[in-house]
């Protein structure tokens, strides 16, 4: 089959992106846009832009009913999820397989065992891939707090329906464990509407190093080389990078394919990421998988070559994969910086505002991918990420120099971002020597929102200076009292 | 007129004057020459101080104004003194609320001891053939409403009285 | 206009004397203004504290437009009077800028006497508002006195120049569109409660600023009702039930808030338009100028050399440069305004006198404003003068000078003395400003010459009745006379009694004027017309 129609379900960058993608393989696209949301790039690059409705402009991009209905309104036969909202939904993909259109990326099936991080993780160590100690409550919720005992210290419970680093504790003793597992319990209930824990063994400064992998359903995954995304806030990934500067080429091939390992035992169709938690010592367990396109997806592309979003426009239309293993390989450097709106100096609070003033930084070796338009407006109804910088350089200090220079001219006025933060940590001596973990932020807080050199009086003069009332009220002053100024007898 | 400004959360009186050559930045601390020429980016500028130039982007907001200088962004809130005072207009408010004009109490919305929002129908009077409706001048909590529905009220007759306010 | 070619040599020994004494005299004016203006008794400044009120320059602060000049008059008002007790004379006048707009500012200094109003606060405040008058300017009392000081009320209240002419001509100002704001910001009792009243526009701060015509005192005395201050005129009463007050202001800051965005509410009337260069600074350093004027004021020196560092570029267009040279008259910009200058450089002759008169008529035919610097001793006096007819030439210039249509504006640079005085635009001719310089003086003659015609007539008196005096008797008889008669005409006493708008540090004059002239040019000027000249 051919896809001759793409409603790409999301919005912001994601949708600019796969329509970008979806346009040059001259595919007819269509994008959503709630009533209140205002105008992106993805609504100009679109052919149609469907209207849809929610009681939040969140609410509305969850609306499963809503969504397919619209896709067959339009007549598309094909949806692309994105990321987030409902790309990780198996019920979405089995409405969109029931109405006869075809979902970009895997099967409902693959989602829901993914979706379930025990049982993926149980699924992956049955086939004999690494995944770190563990307990299950689920397995025998009576012995869960004795078997979490002898998964060892320091670990981690988590919820078994989280993500997003909702929920997760780490506990250091024996002591805390079961206050803890009680905390974790009611937050996973707030959260997810389901306590069900597990605990794995913590990891002490580890990294964060995941996989691209893309099938296509007929048994074929190739990989697409890892991402290191160790610069996280909060479990949040806030700096991605390929490749990983804590790999030998041994322990790339092997990552790399272990991963592409898993997703051949699930027969994996389209593009995935299998996610590791990988140690100082060199060992790496398995986290979880992904079942849709990444955020840092662009990185991959920088160093590949490969298109993402076509090889999985060719997957769904049923056309297969472009490219065996052997053709597959990194080239260069490549970093990928999330411009969010949000304020580094109070602890992070998401940022909203007019945008008063976009000018996106551009030349060799620099990609933007943004949500936003000049004039836009940002507001809390959705995430503080704004647009993606994605830098490619020969080598990885290169690579750092263009983005330091790409996020220094990156000009968003008007909302708060977190550009200035970001510059810091490419300037972190740590972060260049490649010496980081998944604690790095934490650990740099202060460092990193330390403020600069004191400009203050060259902003007041800046903002005096372009203050209309300000200089009007001046120059009403008649010229000779002006200049005597504040003369007295 | 006078601007206050707020850069990472400190205040700063400023006024610019003009000496007949070149815009004053003036500040608690000094007054520094200054001048602002728009530059060929788009919300360019190019900043003269103290015989240093600065390329830099500016956008102004309503309440803010953002600067982007030497890679970094800031933004610098911008409060015009008479504004922070116009919530003062009218003066304190009065904790009383006084009958202006003789009437009759229509209803009656909340009762002694009640926390009310300002803004909040206390009661509803009718008068010269019109109904009128006394809202609480202010958040409080109210100390007495001396009237019931169908009493009568002469001119300046105390409605209603807030409890005072806690400093 | 050429540049005047100054001839002076900074280096010269003269110079330096000079320049040393007119220092040590500035040193003393400018410490005696500074006490005047900010040095009161701990008391004073606890007592405003506690009323929770703001001192009076802190107030004009708040009002001024910031970065912009203010021109203070009289300062030091009342510095010969009361023992020196009633420092400004109580308030505080001057025009300012606020909004960008010209205004004259009255305002109470409460730190003295509680703002009470002297013979010497009148005197200020009349003088005040016949500046508003005559230049058409929006004024803006501050009000806060304690009422008349009724010890003095005879010098308050009942002349035609004193209490009753405030109101007076804040009625007059009304009445000729010029508008008023008052911000009450103390208590306005009796004929006080009339400031915020005439005026267009008033602001009472809730608190500190009540209104009315009888205190809570003079209530329980006349009537024996008890009434509070609040009730009986606060903010909340005149604002929402007598309609006394328009604006309640919550705290200072507001009030003045208030009243900078009430002048910003005015239409701007276009100014009249006489013939304007662009800013020059003089070329020659007007701190120059103490070395100048020289310390024995018996000394002549060339006027030109002063006007060289006032004007701009130090420019001068001279007319009749080589006839009654006594007379120095010509034209210069001052802060780019076209002027007619007419100098002092020696005694005043009958063809000086022509000459003046004709270049105040030339003036007026221009609408080219009039300044004068003076430093005279009087008309010429002997037979020959009188037989060329020195009265009637003095006429015609009085004639001239008082019939200019045109503003004018006076420097008593240095001597005033006599009809040279009238002659030159003294007090009583309606100058829109006056200033003296602090060594200059003023009187009917010169004090040695006057303490010497009183002795003479003493000793004569005494000698008529067979006395014969020694030196000693003779000194004993002069000395006293002539001391009273150097403190008499000094510029002290003078500003004491406000026969002028202020002292001034030689090198302020040029902003002085500058302002001055800027401020008149408010008021539109008539079509020159005259009274007859005795020919």
């Amino acid at each position: 089959m051919t896809i001759s129609k793409l409603l790409v379900a999301n919005r912001g960058e994601i949708a600019a992106r796969v329509l970008r993608t979806a346009r040059v393989k001259g595919i007819k696209t269509a994008v959503l846009r709630h009533s209140s949301e205002q105008e992106g790039p993805a609504h100009l690059i679109a052919d149609e832009v469907v209207t849809i409705e929610g009681s939040t402009p969140v609410a509305a991009y969850l609306d499963i009913a809503q969504i397919v209905e619209a896709a067959q309104r339009i007549g598309a036969d094909a949806v692309h999820p994105g990321y987030g909202f409902l790309s990780e939904n198996a019920a979405f993909v089995a409405a969109l397989e029931k109405a006869g259109i075809t979902f970009v990326g895997p099967t409902s099936e693959v989602i829901d065992l993914m979706g379930d991080k025990i049982r993926a993780r149980a699924f992956v160590e049955e086939r004999g891939f690494p995944v770190a100690p563990s307990a299950i409550e689920d397995d025998d919720p009576a012995t869960f707090v004795e078997r979490s005992r002898t998964v060892g210290y320091p670990l981690l419970i988590k919820p078994s329906a989280g993500g997003g680093g909702k929920g997760m504790r780490v506990v250091r003793e024996d002591g805390a464990l079961e206050a803890e597992i009680d905390t974790a319990r009611r937050e996973g209930e707030r959260y997810f509407g389901d306590g069900r824990l597990f605990v794995e063994r913590y990891i002490e400064r580890p990294r964060h190093i995941e996989v691209q992998v893309m099938g296509d359903g007929q048994g074929n995954v190739v990989h697409f080389w890892e991402r290191e995304c160790s610069i996280q806030r909060r479990f949040q990934k806030i700096i991605e990078e390929t490749p990983s500067p804590a790999l030998t080429a041994e322990q790339r091939d092997e990552i790399c394919e272990t991963a592409a390992g898993i997703a051949r035992a699930v027969n994996y169709r389209g593009a995935g990421t299998v996610e590791f938690i990988y140690a100082q010592d060199g060992s790496f367990y398995f986290l979880e998988m992904n079942t849709r396109l990444q955020v840092e997806h662009p990185v991959t592309e920088m160093v590949t070559g490969f298109d993402l979003v076509a090889e999985q426009l060719r997957i769904a239309a049923g056309e297969g994969l472009s490219a065996a293993q052997a053709d597959i390989a990194q080239n260069g450097h490549s970093i990928e910086l999330r411009i969010c709106a949000e304020d580094a100096t109070q602890d992070f609070r998401p940022a909203i505002g007019d945008i008063l003033l976009l000018d996106e930084p551009r030349g060799e070796g620099v990609r933007v991918d943004s949500g936003i338009l000049d004039g836009g407006k940002v507001t809390t109804d959705f995430d503080p990420m704004l647009s993606k910088l994605i830098v490619h350089g020969r080598n990885r200090a290169e690579a750092i120099a263009r983005a330091r220079e790409a996020v220094q001219n990156y000009v968003i006025l008007g909302v708060t971002t977190n550009t200035g933060y970001l510059d810091a940590i490419l300037a972190h001596p740590d972060f260049a020597s490649g010496d980081v973990s998944t604690g790095f932020l934490a650990e740099q807080a202060d460092t990193l929102t330390a403020p600069g050199e004191d400009v203050s009086d060259l902003l007041m003069a800046a903002a005096a200076l372009s203050d209309e009332r300000l200089v009007s009220d001046v120059m009403q002053i008649p010229e000779m009292h002006r200049k005597m100024g504040g003369w007295r007898n | 007129m006078r601007r206050i400004y707020q850069i990472d959360g400190e205040e700063t009186e400023c006024w610019l004057s003009h000496d007949g050559r070149s815009m004053i930045l003036n500040t608690p601390d000094g007054a520094i020459p200054c001048q602002l020429d728009a530059a060929e980016a788009p919300g360019g500028y190019t900043l003269r101080v103290r015989g240093r130039t600065y390329d830099m982007r500016v956008a102004v907001g309503p309440d803010a104004t953002f600067v982007h200088l030497n890679g970094q962004t800031f933004a610098i809130g911008r409060v015009d003194p008479a504004e922070r005072l116009a919530g003062n207009d009218g003066g304190a408010v009065d904790d009383r609320i006084v009958a202006p004009m003789p009437g009759v109490v229509v209803s009656v919305n909340a009762k002694a001891g009640d926390q009310v929002k300002e803004g909040q129908p206390l009661l509803v009077i009718e008068s010269m053939k019109l109904e009128t409706s006394l809202t609480a001048p202010r958040d409080g909590v109210i100390a007495e409403i001396p009237f019931a529905a169908g009493d009568s009220f002469g001119l300046k007759a105390t409605l209603a009285q807030l409890a005072p306010e806690e400093e | 206009m050429r540049r005047i070619e100054s001839q002076i040599d900074t280096n010269a020994p003269d110079f330096k004397a000079n320049h040393a004494a007119m220092s040590e005299r500035l040193k003393e004016f400018h410490a005696r203004q500074h006490a005047t203006r900010f040095e009161r008794p701990q008391r004073d400044i606890d007592r405003l504290a506690r009323q929770n009120k703001l001192g009076v320059r802190e107030r004009l602060k708040l009002l001024l437009d910031p970065g912009t000049p203010f021109l203070e008059f009289s300062t030091l008002a009342a510095c010969r009077e009361y023992d020196g007790a009633v420092p400004g004379a109580a308030v505080v006048t001057g025009i300012g800028i606020v909004q960008g707009r010209e205004v004259a500012i009255h305002a109470n200094d409460a730190s003295v006497k509680g703002g009470a109003w002297y013979p010497h606060t009148v005197k200020k405040i009349v003088r005040l508002l016949d500046v508003a008058l005559e230049n058409r300017l929006p004024v803006i009392h501050i009000c806060d006195s304690a009422g008349g000081f009724l010890p003095l009320q005879h010098g308050v209240f009942p002349d035609r120049y004193l209490g009753g002419r405030v109101f007076r001509n804040q009625v007059k100002l009304s009445q000729a569109n010029i508008p008023q704001i008052a911000v009450v910001g103390g208590h306005c009792t009796a004929g006080g409660a009339y400031v915020p009243t005439l005026s267009d526009y008033n602001i009472i701060i809730e608190g500190t600023g009540a209104i009315f015509l009888g205190g809570p005192p003079l209530v329980k005395a006349a009537t024996g009702e008890e009434v509070g201050v609040q009730e009986l005129g606060g903010a909340v009463m005149h604002t929402s039930v007598s309609g006394t007050g328009d604006y309640r202001a919550a705290t200072e800051q507001h009030a003045f808030s208030l009243a900078r965005e009430i002048v910003s509410q005015w239409k701007r009337t276009p100014k009249t338009i006489i013939e304007t260069a662009t800013f020059e600074e003089p070329y020659y350093d007007p701190k120059e100028l103490y070395g100048i004027i020289p310390k024995d004021r018996k000394t002549q020196f060339d006027m030109r050399e002063v006007l060289a560092r006032i004007v701009d570029g130090s420019r001068f267009h001279e007319y009749q440069p080589d006839y009654g040279t006594t007379m120095i008259c010509g034209f210069a910009h001052i802060w780019g305004y076209k002027v007619g200058i007419l100098a002092n450089n020696g005694v005043l002759f009958n063809d000086s006198s022509l000459k003046a008169a004709h270049f105040m008529q030339l003036c007026n035919q221009n609408r080219t404003p009039l300044v004068f610097f003076q430093n005279i001793t009087g008309y010429m006096v002997g037979r020959e003068y009188e037989e060329r007819g020195i009265a009637k030439d003095g006429a015609k210039m009085l004639m001239a000078q008082g019939g200019s249509v045109v503003p004018k504006f006076t420097v008593i640079a240095n001597a005033s003395y006599g009809a040279g005085n009238y002659g030159m635009c003294g007090r009583a001719w309606d100058a829109r400003t006056l200033f003296m310089w602090p060594q200059a003086e003023i009187g009917v003659m010169g004090a040695d010459q006057a303490a010497n015609t009183m002795a003479d007539v003493k000793i004569r008196q005494l000698q008529r009745e067979g006395k014969e005096l020694t030196e000693e008797e003779i000194a004993a008889i002069r000395d006293p006379v002539l001391e009273k008669f150097r403190q008499d005409v000094e510029a002290y006493t003078s500003t004491s009694e406000l026969w002028d708008d202020g002292i001034l540090d030689p090198a302020d004059t040029r902003n002085a004027l500058g302002m001055s002239i800027s401020a008149s040019l408010n008021a539109p000027i008539d079509d020159p017309h005259y009274g007859i000249f005795r020919l």
